[in-house]
């Protein structure tokens, strides 16, 4: 195994090890398995509900963990010490930023892929729908949670877990509101607060890009153009972010 | 790029400077490092002494590329410390080591030589073997967390034994091992230096510089106050003898007109210490005086003499190091 797949197995590993992703994982599941009871309020819209319900919680169970672990990614292995025993070894810090970066993103898509098994056997086992379009808002989940992951490293290179974590949350909820922002943006007549609106929509991942779920729920579809440029938006975003962590992780003093 | 060359000196550092900005707004500065030169040759064990905030941890953190030097050159294997590659060479043990706990010692040194690019059976063979050398082959399957310190510390110093480095530092190596694994500690960087290993340590723990360097660098306030083989350094102290005298009182003695090194009283008796020139003069001084002279003998050079004189010619009166401007 190569250096970098060593470092993004022991991050697989560290997560997989943490009480708290097991404890939410299985929580997920005991959550997803319920799903079946908040359909029995529900006449004719079965199919709808369960869809909704099951990738809703997938989301909200996700995000939370995403921003648990991607807050102190890089602050918790700075204030630990571990980190000493890891860049002092032939690896750059940008490698071992990368290989901390895809080891979450292994936990989470792994985490993922279980949940998606559950709601999908849900799904079969009350004869409710299944399509491509619940696939295709897992996969946007999965970008949604690469932004917010890099996001939270970018604030874990320099701030402690507690203020990464405050600022991925609002990462997040800006995120979903960044719609909102623009609308009232366009409807305001003062020329200064409509710019700066209009800047700050501008200054913040819109994860609403990403977010296919509405679309699953009520059976949409989703062209191909939409769903590629979502994910290309994304990426984006965790690219920028990413760089701009690089930049200040190669640059730190570990003291 | 050039390559690695391993006949280059495994350590060279010159002019390094170290300046943090501490503080809310970092508008305050301590100078941890002041244009420090040093040199370590090939199969030395070369010492770092000094007192706390010397700036001898700084010195291997800028080494292993953990702290960014802010002026100066350090150069491994003549090659910049910031290029991974040279890292290969180097196995490196912090202070109060912090390995991930919820791996298991033989996980976390199969990590650490899966870092330095070594795979398969090698590595596990390697990998068994650095954990019996340092003792721990029994505890490898226990996650690290449940370690005591000592074995913490046996455990990373087998991941910096993993890759079978060409130089090894070593920060505090002997901190938190009791007296049996401070031996086994010695005993290993000794047969590291039989190896044909280059040793960097530092230590506060006086006795085990003394028995292991072939060189030693004392530091003060971030800058090289002493820098030598330990026999040259040793042999550079002025020779003096110690006198223990009955009879007479400390204000007797110091009107004698001889010019001690140190004076202290004893129980009635006063222990003295004066140069090897002066001691013929004090003695007579003595026994003309109506004193008893109880012993009379060498004073042994010790590295602790070396780095108390060391502290005090440079002005300090505590060993709390750093420059702190505000």
């Amino acid at each position: 195994m190569s250096a970098f797949g060593a470092m993004v197995w022991n991050g697989f590993r560290e997560a997989r090890r943490n009480r708290v992703t097991v404890v939410v994982g299985a929580f997920a599941a005991v959550v997803l398995l319920s799903s079946t009871l908040v359909t029995e309020v529900t006449v004719a819209t079965f199919d709808r509900v369960l869809t909704d319900f099951g990738l809703g919680m997938m989301s909200l169970i996700l995000v939370f963990l995403t921003i648990f672990l991607s807050s102190g990614l890089l602050s918790r292995e700075i204030e630990r010490r571990t980190i000493f025993l890891v860049v002092s070894k032939p690896v750059s810090r940008t490698q071992f930023l990368l290989a901390r970066l895809a080891g979450n993103m292994l936990t989470l898509a792994v985490l993922m892929v279980a949940m998606m098994l559950i709601f999908v056997s849900q799904l079969l086992l009350f004869q409710a729908e299944v399509n491509s379009v619940q696939f295709i808002a897992a996969a946007g989940l999965w970008f949604e949670l690469l932004v917010l992951t890099s996001a939270g490293i970018l604030f874990s290179s320099f701030a402690g877990p507690a203020v990464s974590a405050i600022a991925t949350t609002g990462i997040y909820f800006a995120g979903h509101l960044a719609n909102d922002l623009f609308d009232i943006a366009r409807r305001l007549d003062d020329g200064a607060v409509k710019s700066f609106a209009t800047a700050l929509y501008y200054m913040l991942p819109n994860l609403e890009r990403m977010n296919f779920r509405p679309q699953a729920t009520y059976a949409l579809p989703v062209d191909a153009a939409t769903f590629l440029s979502g994910m290309g938006y994304g990426l984006g975003w965790a690219a920028l972010f990413t760089a701009a962590a690089i930049f200040i992780f190669e640059r730190r003093d570990f003291r | 790029m050039t390559a690695i060359s391993p006949d280059a000196p495994p350590i060279q550092v010159r002019g390094l400077s170290k300046t943090y900005k501490v503080g809310f707004w970092f508008n305050r500065t301590v100078r941890a490092l002041q244009g420090l030169d040093l040199e370590v040759g090939p199969g030395q064990i070369y010492g770092l002494l000094g007192p706390n905030g010397a700036g001898k941890s700084t010195t291997i953190k800028i080494l292993m590329n953990l702290v960014r030097p802010s002026g100066g050159t350090a150069l491994l294997f003549g090659q910049p410390v910031d290029r991974a590659a040279t890292r290969r060479l180097v196995g490196f043990l912090p202070e109060n080591p912090a390995p991930y706990e919820y791996l298991t010692g033989r996980e976390f040194v199969t990590l650490a030589g899966q870092l330095c690019g070594m795979s398969g059976h090698e590595l596990d063979v390697r990998v068994k073997e650095v954990l019996g050398a340092v003792e721990m082959g029994a505890a490898e399957k226990l996650q690290i967390r449940r370690y005591s310190k000592g074995m913490v510390q046996r455990v990373a110093l087998a991941q910096a034994l993993v890759a079978r480095p060409k130089m090894l530092i070593l920060d505090e190596p002997t901190s938190g091992l009791d007296p049996v694994g401070r031996r086994q500690m010695r005993d290993l960087i000794l047969a590291e230096r039989d190896r044909g290993t280059t040793v960097l340590f530092c230590s506060h723990i006086i006795p085990d510089v003394e028995a292991l360097c072939d060189r030693l660098a004392v530091l003060v306030g971030g800058r090289l106050v002493r820098e030598g083989s330990v026999r040259e350094l040793l042999s550079a102290q002025v020779p003096t003898v110690e006198l223990v005298v009955e009879g007479l009182k400390m204000d007797q003695v110091k009107n004698l007109g001889v010019a001690l090194e140190s004076s202290q009283s004893l129980d009635g008796r006063v222990l003295l210490q004066v140069s090897d020139s002066d001691s013929q003069r004090l003695l007579s001084q003595v026994l003309a005086a109506g004193g008893r002279v109880n012993s009379l003998q060498a004073a042994k050079f010790s590295l602790e003499q070396l780095f108390m004189d060391a502290l005090k010619d440079s002005g300090r009166t505590t060993s709390v190091g750093g420059e702190i401007n505000t």
